[in-house]
């Protein structure tokens, strides 16, 4: 170890380590907008309205029956009483 | 009176198993050099002795004992001279260093999953005389069996995967190259920690011991255990411990150097609000990034292997079951065993050296560095590109997930009260995770 100088051996491993680390992630940022188009075109997003509209309807028409429900009840007691 | 003579039959037996195993433990300490034939012979017979004889005995195998009279021929587990100094005032140091361990995980809330195993660990594995961190003793069989082999980090990984969320980073892919920036605090700490040893008598790492104690800055506990595991164990303690107390400290080390390198505009920058991620692109990514590490860097594989398991488990969205327990039961199991076995590590003769007080040092520069890079990238990301980017995101690409990010979000959003960047900031933030596995598996390379 006495012959190698440790600092700029360390230098080259940051020239190296900071290449590799920045092309990788350069390589994420191409891969991922790449993948980004692919799957827009394949699989295109269900809109999402749909599913909101719907859990709406849903959400709407189960309290309405349980506002019939509850009138009934409440004209059942009515007329029993 | 029935009552009694249990009681008193019980004492019996519990003083005659001291007496016992004090005979046993002197024994075994004055046959440190005797043959082990030998050794199991004076197991085998018992002296009668008189009572004071046993008291004496007994005395000898005492951690006060210990403490008082340290033993110049005992050696630690690496074969390496137990100095006088480190059996007897080493301890009682490192029992005050661990009560302040203790207090910042339990007052002060530093990081306590794991910064509280890891000083107890410490705690037991100085306990003179008992030998916890031998190959037999407790901690040793831990270290053992998932520190030296490097497994506990990336178990520790697989379940950070399936914690992790990869769809901040999907919508804006641009801003990983902020938690490549961040890496730098690696890089630029290496040649910081090989420029002392080359150029002053105080520190003489040699380059392995550099890069592993530099891998702080990559802000990620695992991934500086599992370096420091693979090249330089022997500092394992002293980095573990500091790579985790920085991360605790991201909420007072980051904002100074945050304020400090940008104007209060670019602090207050609005950034548009992210587009919506398919679940087919998240599913995806995991995949990628093995095609990606399998093609450039096989040496990441076991870190990012473990990562994208987890990822990819809990973005499949159909094995919950599998991506809960790593996130939970598992990663929960793993550190309480981690935290223990770097403990092991905390040993007088280990963490009391000069060499531990220039890791925290360096490892603090790391931080700061790392910080400052993703910040000026920030910076520069926002003068390139149209989309307004506010270089406060920058900060979060030291991983340290969440809490960088967290931070990040307050510091915005107290230039600019209702501008929430915690979303935006979780990309560098992920990215970050990539980068110092990255960073991580070059540096293996190099050595390999």
């Amino acid at each position: 170890m006495e012959d190698v100088n440790l600092v700029t051996e360390s230098l080259k491993f940051m020239v190296l380590g900071m290449g590799i680390v920045y092309i990788m992630l350069s390589l994420i940022v191409l891969l991922t907008n790449l993948q980004a188009k692919i799957v827009a075109k394949y699989f295109p997003d269900k809109p999402n309205d749909p599913i909101g509209v719907k859990s709406k309807t849903v959400t709407g028409s189960s309290s309405d029956t349980a506002v019939v429900a509850a009138i009934v009840a409440a004209v059942n007691e009515y007329k029993k009483g | 009176m029935h009552k009694f003579i249990k009681v008193l039959l019980l004492s019996l037996i519990i003083f005659a198993g001291i007496a016992n195993a004090a005979e046993n433990r002197s024994s075994e300490e004055n046959s440190l050099k005797v043959e082990k034939q030998e050794k199991s012979v004076s197991e085998n017979e018992f002296k009668s002795k008189s009572v004071s004889a046993l008291i004496k005995d007994f005395f000898k195998t005492t951690g006060i004992y210990a403490i008082i009279n340290p033993d110049k021929n005992l050696k630690s587990n690496d074969g390496k001279v137990y100095s006088s100094f480190h059996q007897s005032w080493g301890r009682v140091i490192m029992f005050i260093i661990i009560f302040i361990l203790f207090y910042l995980a339990i007052a002060k809330g530093f990081e306590p999953l794991l910064l509280l195993p890891i000083a107890f660990g410490g705690f037991l594995a100085n306990i003179p005389v008992a030998n916890m961190t031998g190959d037999e003793g407790m901690l040793g069989i831990i270290y053992n069996m998932g520190v030296a082999n490097e497994f506990f980090p990336l178990l520790i990984f697989m379940g950070v995967g399936a914690m992790t969320d990869f769809g901040p980073l999907l919508a804006r892919p641009r801003t990983a190259l902020l938690g490549a920036a961040a890496q730098f605090g690696i890089f630029g700490s290496l040649v910081a920690a090989a420029a002392l040893s080359q150029y002053t008598d105080i520190f003489d790492f040699t380059l392995k011991q550099c890069s592993a104690i530099s891998i702080i800055g990559g802000a990620d506990g695992p991934t500086s255990i599992f370096i420091a595991s693979a090249l330089a164990p022997e500092l394992l303690g002293a980095i573990a411990v500091a790579a985790y107390s920085y991360m605790a400290l991201v909420p007072v080390i980051q904002p100074p150097i945050m304020r400090a390198l940008t104007t209060k505009e670019e602090r207050q920058i609005v950034m548009k609000t992210t587009r919506h991620v398919h679940k087919m692109e998240k599913i995806l990514f995991p995949i990628m990034i093995i095609v990606l590490i399998a093609l450039f860097l096989p040496d990441a594989s076991p870190l990012m292997g473990a990562f994208a398991f987890g990822n990819f488990a809990k973005e499949s969205g159909v094995v919950d079951r599998l991506s809960d327990t790593m996130q939970n039961s598992l990663i929960n199991i793993v550190t309480i065993f981690l935290g223990l076995a770097v403990g092991a590590k905390l040993e007088a003769d280990k963490f009391l050296v000069p060499e531990t007080l220039g890791i925290m040092i360096i490892g603090l520069a790391a931080f700061a560095v790392g910080t400052a890079a993703g910040v000026l990238m920030g910076k520069l990301m926002n003068k390139m590109s149209k989309e307004p980017i506010n270089p406060l995101i920058g900060a979060a690409g030291v991983s340290a997930v969440p809490m960088a990010a967290r931070v990040v979000s307050k510091v915005g959003s107290e230039e600019k009260p209702g501008n929430i960047l915690l979303m935006h900031a979780m990309g560098p933030n992920v990215a970050g995770v990539i980068g110092s596995a990255v960073a991580a598996g070059v540096l293996l390379s190099i050595f390999n």
